[in-house]
């Protein structure tokens, strides 16, 4: 299934002579062979995986709303197939027919992926690089955030200013906190969306329950015992798991309603340090400063995630990457939950209201997701070369 | 968009061929005047209105009403504001929905289990959703044949975690079957909901949809298309207008001029015989249904000794306000 070719016909036909439909992505393909040339000497091997995938992996995991950018089709027997919208995914997916799975294995490409855009066509040019089974993380994540941000200026777009979070150091906090589900979930989740603290506690509260009775009842219960006349209530019903979740799961949540209505869901002092934690920001090396400062006022053990983060800084400021050019946020973090740690995007400054040209990160939990067995390490990044080169018309 | 050469096709009006829409519309267009004549046989799927030339009668599925509106092949469809917003895109640049007609109420709802006694709101389900989808790994299933306005509602309230589950009939069943954990589907009275032990959320209506008219801008407004169109509008008025109103008479002690002004303005009545005054003292006023009490009271006040209240069959006007609304999206001829 893999179809690592060294020089795909079909691409250098591409970048020779206008292809059937759009000569707006000559501009694009051009820039897009410099940087590929950056990624190919740094060893990483082009592929060409296939464009056309079951539709039913994209909307997994990135939800319905991806839905309404997919060119969707169907095979002869029904099954829901879409055009790539981009290339981790089919990457990783080749990657894990290969034979070379679960080891180390690094990638570049460079093609089209469909997305639609109203008015403006669907067809936009990409490049890129993924990074498979290295147990070196750190220095992975450095080499890859750091060629990614070289192969964007040898495309000669505009030069990059880069944002970078951590989804480890994130992870640290809440667990050195003591903060477990359902608000550890919503806490990631909530942030990653960008709405404060506040929101997100208030959130789930907004259903007033019309029960008042039963939830003061409950609330003088011992939890085990509440819990249990929940789900014996539910179950004199006649209702076991009707709609796919289970009478235990819905008395849960129904308790836990009942228990917002007595206080508030997390400490005062616990919720004044992921204040503190998320309002982190700046040059990079200013921000570890600033992290070991608060793990030390807050009483919380991030050294682990600590040394990780100053190593890869390390490694990135050694790959010789502009430190102006950098700027830190503890609140960035994606919303897909696969994303394991290191994440990055970079946008032309000059630019106001610019696009995102560049993204990646550490994706450790995308192969499981895939069908692996267990999690492999897997760090990359891609370019998407019509809004760097939009940069550069301006 | 005139068409140059005389060659103008008929008006084409789309009405539903079968379901509980069918009987409703032509009882409306039977009580504008505007009877529908068959083609040929029953199973013609072609008709015409009786007295009135070059227009077609297109009988086909509410699902076709609406693609032959969005690709201007009819020129006047009814059907339901659900359907049309579900099946095309750009509704306000494409169509003009002219006049609600008052029957086919139905909403479309987010229903979930009723089992679920800690969900009540779309903000419950957000988390539920994500719950879900923590414990499991997989997403929540929607079942609904409304993809389009479920995903756009569901991506107001900030909801990713859900799959949509296409479903092309007893959508309410989906749940018990194990097909999906919730639905999004119409209903007019929740009845078929309870029945399936599901309950509509608080918050969770998408759409109050009923039965409209609605004009596509795609189809060619020739001359002929655009008199059929003011046509069929004056009648669908005067029909309407007639329906919800009374003409009050009644002969006051001296000329009523003035107190003709003073009605129209309080009880928002007009005057059928002109602004005028009459020497006699004649009045002849229409007003709404549940204002004629009120007004004939107000009359026999002002010295009238008899006043008569009689209902209306049509009532016809040189302004015509549906026509107008139609001419101000396709342009004036």
């Amino acid at each position: 299934m893999t179809q690592t070719i060294p020089a795909p016909a079909l691409a250098d036909s591409a970048s020779q002579a206008p292809r059937g439909g759009d000569p707006a992505n000559q501009a694009p393909r051009a820039a897009g062979e410099r940087a590929l040339d950056c990624f190919l000497a740094a060893g990483f091997e082009r592929t060409e995986p296939p464009i056309l995938h079951p539709a039913a992996i994209f909307l997994d995991m990135s939800g319905e709303e991806v839905r309404r950018r997919l060119f969707l089709t169907a095979d002869a027997a029904g099954e829901e197939l879409c055009l790539r919208p981009e290339y981790t995914i089919p990457v990783c997916r080749a990657y894990l027919a290969s034979d070379k799975a679960g080891g180390i294995a690094e990638y570049s490409y460079l093609g089209p992926v469909f997305r639609a855009r109203g008015t403006q066509g669907g067809e936009q040019t990409q490049t890129g690089l993924e990074s498979f089974g290295r147990p070196d993380a750190e220095a992975a994540d450095a080499e890859v955030f750091s060629l990614a941000m070289e192969a964007a200026s040898a495309a000669g777009g505009a030069m990059l200013t880069a944002r970078l979070g951590d989804a480890g150091l994130f992870d640290a906090v809440l667990d050195s906190l003591k903060i477990a589900e359902p608000w550890r979930r919503r806490l990631r989740r909530g942030v990653a969306r960008g709405l404060s603290l506040e929101a997100i506690f208030i959130r789930p509260r907004l259903s007033a329950l019309a029960q008042p009775g039963v939830l003061a009842a409950l609330e003088s219960a011992d939890h085990a015992g509440a819990k249990a006349l929940v789900e014996d209530l539910l179950a004199i019903a006649g209702i076991d798991s009707v709609g796919g979740r289970t009478a235990s799961e819905i008395a849960d949540r129904f308790l836990e309603q009942a228990s917002l209505r007595s206080g508030p869901p997390i400490e005062a002092e616990k919720r004044a340090a992921l204040d503190a934690f998320l309002s982190i920001s700046g040059d990079p090396d200013e921000a570890a400063v600033a992290l070991r400062r608060l793990a030390h006022s807050a009483g919380l053990n991030l050294s682990a995630a600590l040394d990780a983060f100053e190593r890869r800084n390390g490694f990135i400021a050694a790959r010789g990457v502009a430190i102006e050019a950098v700027r830190f946020s503890a609140a960035f973090v994606r919303d897909f939950d696969y994303y394991t740690g290191f994440v990055f995007e970079a946008h032309d400054p000059q630019a106001p209201g610019a696009r995102t040209a560049l993204a990646g990160g550490r994706y450790d939990g995308l192969a499981r997701r895939l069908g692996a067995s267990e999690d492999i390490p897997a760090v990359g990044a891609a370019i998407n070369l019509d809004r760097l080169m939009d940069g550069e018309k301006r | 968009m005139a068409t140059g050469n005389g060659a103008e096709g008929p008006f084409v009006l789309a009405v539903p061929s079968k379901g509980r829409l069918q009987e409703a519309a032509y009882a409306f267009f039977a009580r504008a005047g505007l009877e529908f004549v068959q083609g040929r046989g029953a199973r013609d799927y072609r008709g015409a209105i009786a007295g009135l030339a070059g227009v077609e009668v297109a009988y086909v599925s509410s699902a076709e009403i609406v693609g032959l509106l969005a690709a201007g092949a009819a020129h006047f469809g009814v059907a339901g504001e659900d359907l049309l917003r579900e099946k095309a895109l750009n509704v306000e640049a494409r169509f003009e929905l002219l006049s609600p007609l008052g029957f086919g109420h139905a909403n479309v709802v987010v229903a979930a289990p009723q089992a679920w006694i800690d969900v009540r709101t779309m903000a419950d389900l957000d988390d539920v959703a994500q719950a879900f989808r923590a414990r499991r790994g997989e997403r929540m299933r929607v079942a609904t044949k409304y993809v389009d306005l479920t995903r756009r509602f569901f991506a107001e309230h900030g909801i990713a975690d859900y799959r949509i589950v296409e479903s092309l009939g007893a959508t309410e069943g989906a749940p018990a079957s194990g097909a999906a954990e919730l639905i999004v589907d119409i209903t007019t009275t929740g009845a078929t909901l309870a029945a399936n032990a599901l309950k509509p959320l608080d918050d969770g209506t998408i759409l109050r949809s009923q039965a409209t008219l609605i004009a596509s801008l795609a189809a060619p407004w020739g001359p002929n298309a655009r008199q059929s169109a003011r046509a069929i509008l004056a009648r669908i008025a005067a029909s309407e207008e007639a329906r919800q109103s009374r003409e009050v008479r009644a002969r006051l002690p001296r000329e009523a001029h003035q107190l003709v002004e003073t009605a129209i303005e309080r009880f928002g009545a007009v005057s059928a015989i002109g602004e005028g005054p009459d020497s006699h003292g004649f009045v002849a006023l229409h007003c709404a249904r549940d204002k004629v009490a009120d007004l004939a009271g107000w009359l026999l006040a002002k010295g009238a000794e008899r006043v008569s209240v009689a209902a209306l069959e049509q009532t016809f006007a040189a302004r015509n306000a549906l026509y107008e609304a139609l001419e101000r999206r396709i342009g004036a001829a």
